[in-house]
């Protein structure tokens, strides 16, 4: 693999630090080279959050391009829509479908976006769109924290998953504390299959 | 990482995903190093947390010193007893360390001795974007870049030895994205630290009185000059590509490896030339490389640090070659951090190259589709009791009071719709800074500092206010905890960087000690009492102390998820008129409105009770208040 991008966006607070790391402990254990890109500190209290993972031979450089992301997992929906410009028509967009209302709007009484409106906005730069309900399926698992996780599941199931599905869960096992592990396989598996089950209704 | 511990494994050869900071850690234990010292401050934080963590099992000491200066002159103490030590800061760190570290060059070291000052550009989580490398030229201390984490953890072990070699301290020098970017890291030979020190008496090259001083500085300089013997030599600085055209680019840190990429990215057959001992500069390898191209470009982040000096090397070589950067900033930007893309935009007007890849088109579309998109600026966290103390605060000084601010999550207190906060600085300058504006506008004028940045830097400025009787009062925001750096212990938590206990140092009672006639300590979530004790230290003719104390909301929770004691949110009762005073006035980002209803996200909110406070129709219902 000479190059694979895969940017995380959502909001301080959601897991996308530990998401970044399992993503980047399974490309490791494939044997790729790696770099993760986070940001901790101030910029993490409450505000929007990234971090850019690049696998492959050569990759050097730990932030990714503009228009060569292949992935783009949305942990919120705004704040998928302020990373599109890492999109091409090629990337695939995997979207948490939970609104976490930025400040702003709330006190100046602008109502969120519309999921119509953002998957409108999505589909000018690309039509691979998985919309997911990682609330509901974390709910589920046992934790509404795990909704990270259940993402992770959710790219696992996409044609375009960079590592396999094995490398992944052998990070969660080795990153996740021994007293949450239960709850997020569980979590993991349910976002793979909700995924799994999306992708085959488009197919057929 | 969950777990600091994979940091001890002595298996050499293997390989691990490690943060920059981390690598540092693991740097730490392969040198052996017996001694750490740090004052956390976010990109750097993470090197003093990995260590503390598995300090005692290491059988190395770490502290988490009250500021950065001290950090420095602890480390003097062990370095110059032959214990090989680092001190970790960030880059703004090395301004309060610099007293020292300037006479401490003179001085030199006995065991290695290696400075970590983490620099950040683009202001990720800082005051200022400055690069430390000018205090290279400053202090004449060397300096190492490294560029991804395994040079990270590399470079420790050789500023170690480069130290031990010269007697002389040595920086390194990561930036945000090597500190906090996760690579492969490939582990070496842990040493077994050695912590017992001796100091020998040698008062001629100890005490820097002039007389020795004289001396001493002659000593340095020398030191200098064999520092650009190792320059020349070292493996840190070469030829990474030779390519076949009259192009050659100059790199260094994160910067090298945009360079890498763009250059690719565009097909230039370029040579690369890649620093990683930036000070002293390997001028005979420079001199070489300008020697064989006609075009240099020197790509950097921040200041045209390498590009003037390089500049001088072709003076001095009288060297007929035209060298490209950031000085007459017109290919590189010299603020805020380097990207592919900037570099690449640079290379390409250079050259006369295009890029493959239409940025104005990716730019233009992404303007239309984000162009009503809301920012999201951080901001406090939901339970925050800086939200509490910010709201009594302005309730009782209203909009005219000045409020000089510091360095710290309170900072964040400027955002609405709280915006409390009129002037920022540095670490401490809150205290000073309100005593200045208070003496010629005669306002009320309240100082904000939290409890951390009060040990680290505010007592000289309350003993001030106390001995030129300025009528300020200072607001510590006490949470119990380095919040915004990731929760480190200080002077007044009652524990130490190994996880010991310690006495507790009161503020209230440092206060008091310094002489302050009106202290008091509140609960922020008592608006009431709060309020009234605020208002009567406003009142009082000399300096007065209000500690508003009340755990950090994100400890807390820790605490709480830990011992399994359930969280209990505030509930919005049929009394709610939704008149949106709570959400006007507290800007808590676990009070929404959805379906045009004042609601409460449960999983944000903590149960404080604040928004129970100040609802006017006690349409709130909160288990803490009742």
């Amino acid at each position: 693999m000479k190059e694979f991008n895969i940017v995380l966006a959502g909001v301080g607070g959601q897991g996308i630090l530990l998401a970044a790391e399992i993503l980047g402990t399974a490309a490791l254990k494939e044997g790729l080279n790696v770099r993760v890109s986070e940001i901790h500190g101030m910029a993490q209290r409450g505000g929007s959050v990234t971090s850019n993972i690049r696998m492959g031979e050569r990759v050097l450089a730990p932030t990714i391009l503009e228009g060569t992301a292949d992935i783009l997992l949305g942990f919120e929906p705004i704040e998928t829509l302020r990373n599109l410009r890492f999109a091409s028509e090629k990337t695939v967009v995997l979207m948490n479908n939970e609104p976490a209302p930025p400040l702003g709007l709330i006190t100046k009484m602008i109502s969120y976006p519309s999921s119509g409106e953002i998957t409108k906005k999505i589909r000018f730069f690309t039509k691979n769109i998985v919309v997911m309900e990682a609330a509901e399926l974390a709910k589920e698992a046992g934790s509404i924290l795990t909704r990270n996780v259940v993402l992770i599941g959710g790219l696992a199931a996409t044609e375009k998953a960079p590592v396999k599905i094995e490398s992944l869960k052998d990070a969660i096992r080795e990153l996740v504390p021994e007293k949450y592990l239960a709850v997020n396989m569980k979590a993991f598996e349910l976002g793979y299959e909700s995924v799994q089950r999306k992708t085959k209704l488009w197919s057929s | 990482m969950p777990d600091p511990r994979m940091l001890l494994q002595d298996k050499p050869e293997s390989r691990v995903l490690l943060l920059g900071n981390e690598a540092i850690a693991r740097g730490v234990l392969e040198a052996g190093i017996g001694v750490v010292t740090t004052y956390p401050g976010t990109p750097a934080s993470e090197i003093g947390d990995s260590i503390s963590a598995i300090a005692a099992e290491a059988g190395l000491y770490m502290e988490y010193s009250t500021n950065e200066i001290v950090a420095v002159e602890v480390a003097a103490g062990t370095a110059n007893s032959g214990v090989r030590t680092l001190t970790a800061m960030k880059h703004v760190g090395l301004n309060v360390a610099a007293d020292a570290v300037m006479t401490l060059a003179y001085i030199g070291v006995k065991g290695g001795y290696v400075i970590v000052t983490a620099d950040d550009p683009e202001c990720y989580s800082s005051q200022n974007e400055q690069d430390t490398r000018f205090y290279t030229l400053l202090s004449n201390l060397p300096c190492l870049e490294p560029s991804n984490p395994q040079e990270a953890k590399d470079m420790t072990i050789s500023a170690i030895e480069i130290s031990e070699r010269l007697e002389l301290p040595v920086l390194l020098r990561p930036t945000t994205r090597v500190s906090h970017t996760r690579g492969p890291v490939t582990y070496g030979k842990l040493t077994k630290p050695n912590l017992k020190g001796k100091f020998i008496k040698d008062v001629r090259r100890m005490v820097m009185v002039p007389a020795n001083a004289r001396p001493m500085h002659i000593k340095l300089l020398e030191k200098l000059r064999s520092a650009k013997e190792i320059s020349e030599t070292s493996s840190y600085n070469k030829v990474v590509r030779e390519g076949n055209s009259e192009l050659g680019i100059i790199s260094s840190s994160s910067a090298y490896n945009y360079a890498v990429e763009a250059a690719e990215l565009l097909g230039l057959d370029a040579s690369i030339l890649k620093l990683g001992m930036t000070h002293p500069l390997p001028e005979k390898m420079i001199k070489r490389f300008l020697g064989n191209h006609e075009k240099i470009v020197i790509v950097e982040e921040l200041e045209p640090y390498l590009e003037m000096q390089v500049k001088v090397i072709a003076k001095d070589h009288a060297l007929n070659v035209k060298i490209f950067g950031k000085m007459n900033e017109l290919y590189f930007p010299r603020k805020g951090e380097l990207s592919t893309r900037t570099v690449t935009k640079g290379l390409a007007e250079i050259t006369g190259k295009e890029s493959p890849i239409n940025f104005k088109k990716i730019d233009d579309e992404y303007a239309d589709i984000t162009k009503d998109l809301p920012s999201r600026p951080p901001i406090l966290c939901a339970g925050c009791p800086h939200r509490a103390s910010f709201y009594v605060i302005k309730k009782t000084t209203g909009e005219k009071a000045i409020c000089t601010t510091d360095i710290g999550c309170y900072a964040l207190g400027i955002a609405p719709p709280l915006k409390v906060g009129d002037i920022l600085i540095c670490m401490g300058a809150s205290i000073g800074t309100a005593q200045g504006i208070s003496k010629v506008t005669g306002k009320n004028t309240v100082a904000i500092i939290g409890d951390s940045t009060f040990f680290h830097a505010a007592i000289p400025g309350l003993v001030n206010a106390v001995y030129n009787n300025h009528k300020v009062t200072l607001a510590v925001l006490d949470n119990l905890t380095t919040a915004m750096t990731g929760s480190q212990p200080h002077p007044g938590t009652g524990v130490t960087g190994m996880g010991n206990p310690s006495a507790k140092i009161l503020i209230e009672k440092v206060a008091e000690g310094c002489g302050v006639k009106y202290v008091e300590v509140v609960d922020p979530f008592n608006i009431k009492e709060a309020t009234m004790i605020l208002e009567k230290a406003l009142h009082h003719p000399g300096p007065s102390v209000v500690v508003f104390r009340a755990p950090c909301a994100l400890m807390e929770a820790r605490q709480k998820r830990r011992t399994g004691i359930k969280i209990v949110p505030c509930k919005v009762t049929d009394k709610c008129t939704n008149c949106m005073v709570c959400i006007k006035l507290l800007g808590c980002p676990a009070l929404i409105v959805k379906d045009e209803e004042v609601t409460i996200t449960e999983t944000l909110c903590t149960g404080c009770g604040l928004c129970v406070s100040v609802c006017p129709y006690k349409a709130i219902e909160c288990k803490r208040n009742g």
